[in-house]
């Protein structure tokens, strides 16, 4: 791959970009409930990992390891959804200020769009 | 297949791809995350200090939330093949029958979970004449049943689609 080390310093600059903007937005405001996206959007590709381990690829007919992958994949949309409304949430119920929620808010979408790229361009390898 | 079919109007392809099916499986996901955090917002907004007015979310507000959501377990951790089972000889006496049961149990529990969201909106929230803000969280409530509720039925279709791809693949 020609591309794979811009590749990388690129995405490695996103994250540390949307780090930087979750980290000012609880820093700025002194409340450190923001921290709470970073987590989140963290363990939002948790659940597709573990179940895909847990189904077994290879039989396309048993229906309960389809299942296992679709509760995995819920959970996920469960998870990013959650990294949006949480910031959201927190803002209006006045824990945190608007500022904060939108920097987190972008925050977040950046740290979880490197995560999902980077897994992207791993599969891609595995896949030859 | 095409033949029996009961619209005029032919299904689209991309209705019956995977990636399709995996797309509605994330949505179903995001509409009941949607859900929930709108009734989670209201009831934080019920304890912080914005909330002028000295009405709280109780117990009772949560009660047609977890019927849903039960409801929405009920519903898809059904296996949907055992529902036409009477037709096949091996699949034991009275497996549909007994499906469709716990399925209406399901679907019950659903309806009950949103009726009874809005019996809460209007007992508690509207006949006393509340303003805007106290409002809020009888409209949350109902909001959040109905995300829970199109959450269900888009993980219903999409699964329901997931059976149409493996049997094409499987001819």
């Amino acid at each position: 791959m020609a591309a794979g080390l811009k590749t990388i310093i690129a995405l490695s600059f996103v994250l540390a970009i949307g780090f930087l903007l979750v980290i000012l937005s609880s820093a700025l405001f002194q409340s450190y409930l923001t921290l709470l996206v970073v987590a989140t959007y963290t363990i939002a590709p948790l659940p597709n990992f573990i179940c895909g381990r847990c189904a077994n690829p290879d039989d396309f007919m048993e229906s309960s390891g389809s299942a296992i992958i679709d509760f995995g994949r819920f959970c996920t949309g469960f998870l990013v959804v959650m990294g949006v409304a949480l910031p959201a949430l927190l803002a209006h119920s006045g824990l945190i200020q608007v500022p904060a929620m939108v920097m987190s808010i972008i925050g977040g979408l950046l740290i979880y769009g490197t995560i999902i790229s980077f897994t992207m361009f791993f599969q891609e390898e595995q896949d030859f | 297949m095409s033949s029996h079919r009961l619209f005029r109007f032919p299904k689209p392809e991309w209705l019956n791809g995977p990636n399709t099916r995996t797309a509605g499986v994330y949505l179903a996901g995001a509409l009941f995350s949607l859900g929930f955090f709108f009734f989670i917002d209201a009831s934080s907004y019920s304890k912080s200090s914005l909330n002028g007015s000295n009405v709280h979310i109780k117990f009772v507000d949560w009660i047609p939330g977890i019927c849903s959501a039960l409801g929405m377990l009920v519903i898809n951790s059904i296996e949907k093949t055992r529902l036409s089972a009477d037709s096949y000889s091996y699949s034991g006496t009275g497996v549909a029958w007994k499906a469709r049961l716990v399925l209406f149990l399901g679907f019950a529990l659903m309806a009950g979970g949103l009726a009874g969201s809005v019996a809460v909106m209007v007992l508690k929230y509207i006949v006393p004449g509340y303003p805007t803000p106290t409002l809020y969280f009888g409209v949350a409530n109902v909001i959040a049943n109905g995300l829970i509720m199109l959450s269900s039925v888009v993980l219903w279709v999409s699964q329901n689609m997931e059976d149409d791809y493996t049997y094409n693949l499987a001819l």
